[in-house]
């Protein structure tokens, strides 16, 4: 690859600012659970059902940052295809930023729209590489309230 | 859990967690997460890419952050924001310091709000995953 930065393909710039098709995200108990044992919370609001509603919520609640999983469905039509092609073939997750908004709670399930906000080359200590911002914003569908948006920063070098 | 009020939060005040990145840690994470890359759980595979040993998945970093500002807030405090950059690879098997810093206490749109710095270090004292974070807490 020339040391010299190349510039933004313009199938790189059209993808900047357009929204992914919405993915679902199912918050179980037993996934809230998982997260927050990995996580090492103690709070058994996160736990026990009882202990939650007992605190005046109406569930188990998703400890900060869970949103919970993405369906999966091995018989499903493949997911969104890349918008643009890159030289790049390695990933590395450069950041994560969390905006809650509103409680979510065990049987919750989320509508995730992504949209890249920004899309860089750049030089770093691995060499040249394509710098991504996305941001997600998570709808509650029973409701329709936004519940967190998040930004996630990914390298590919 | 103990009730941080906003009123008893001082500048410069601190706020740290030790945790472990065992092997089981990071395999439980990867359920929790859905990141199932290999780079995190086997020997082999992350050896067979240049790296020393298993490494820490960044995003397990940054919700550790998210529990230690969850944990100061409380039950009745509310995280506004927190954002990390992962700036370098965390060896599995060695413990870590989560780390907060008041830098700033305010008042502003109705809400008694805490800014800190956050941040993981390794045991040598390098810092891997610097940021920023806004809580909102009670006022007594």
């Amino acid at each position: 690859m020339p040391d010299e930065l190349p510039d933004l393909t313009p199938e790189m710039k059209a993808a900047i600012g357009k929204p992914g098709a919405p993915t679902t995200y199912e918050v179980t108990s037993l996934g809230i659970r998982t997260f927050g044992r990995a996580v090492g919370y103690k709070n058994a609001i996160y736990f026990d059902a009882a202990a939650a509603k007992a605190a005046g919520h109406k569930d188990l609640v998703s400890p900060p940052g869970y949103f919970g999983m993405p369906v999966f469905n091995p018989n499903a039509a493949a997911g969104r295809a890349a918008d643009f092609e890159t030289p790049f073939k390695r990933n590395l997750n450069g950041g994560t930023g969390v905006f809650p908004i509103e409680r979510v709670f065990a049987g919750d399930v989320l509508d995730a729209v992504t949209t890249l906000v920004d899309l860089k080359l750049d030089r770093g200590r691995l060499g040249q590489m394509l710098i991504r911002t996305s941001e997600t914003v998570y709808t509650r569908k029973s409701d329709g309230k936004v519940v967190a948006k998040t930004r996630g920063t990914g390298l590919s070098y | 859990m103990a009730q941080t009020m906003w009123d008893d939060v001082s500048e410069g005040q601190e706020i740290t967690l030790t945790e472990s990145t065992s092997s089981q840690r990071l395999v439980i994470w990867a359920a929790a997460s859905g990141d199932f890359y290999q780079i995190h759980y086997d020997d082999n595979f992350a050896k067979g890419n240049n790296l020393p040993d298993i490494i820490v998945h960044g995003a397990l970093k940054g919700m550790l952050v998210g529990r230690l500002l969850d944990e100061f807030a409380g039950d009745k405090g509310w995280i506004e924001s927190w954002d990390v950059s992962y700036r370098g690879m965390d060896k599995a098997r060695e413990d870590m310091t989560v780390w907060g810093k008041v830098t700033k206490k305010y008042q502003e749109s109705g809400k008694n709000l805490v800014d800190l710095d956050v941040g993981v270090r390794q045991v040598n004292g390098t810092e891997t995953t610097p940021g920023r974070a806004t809580l909102s807490l009670p006022k007594k």
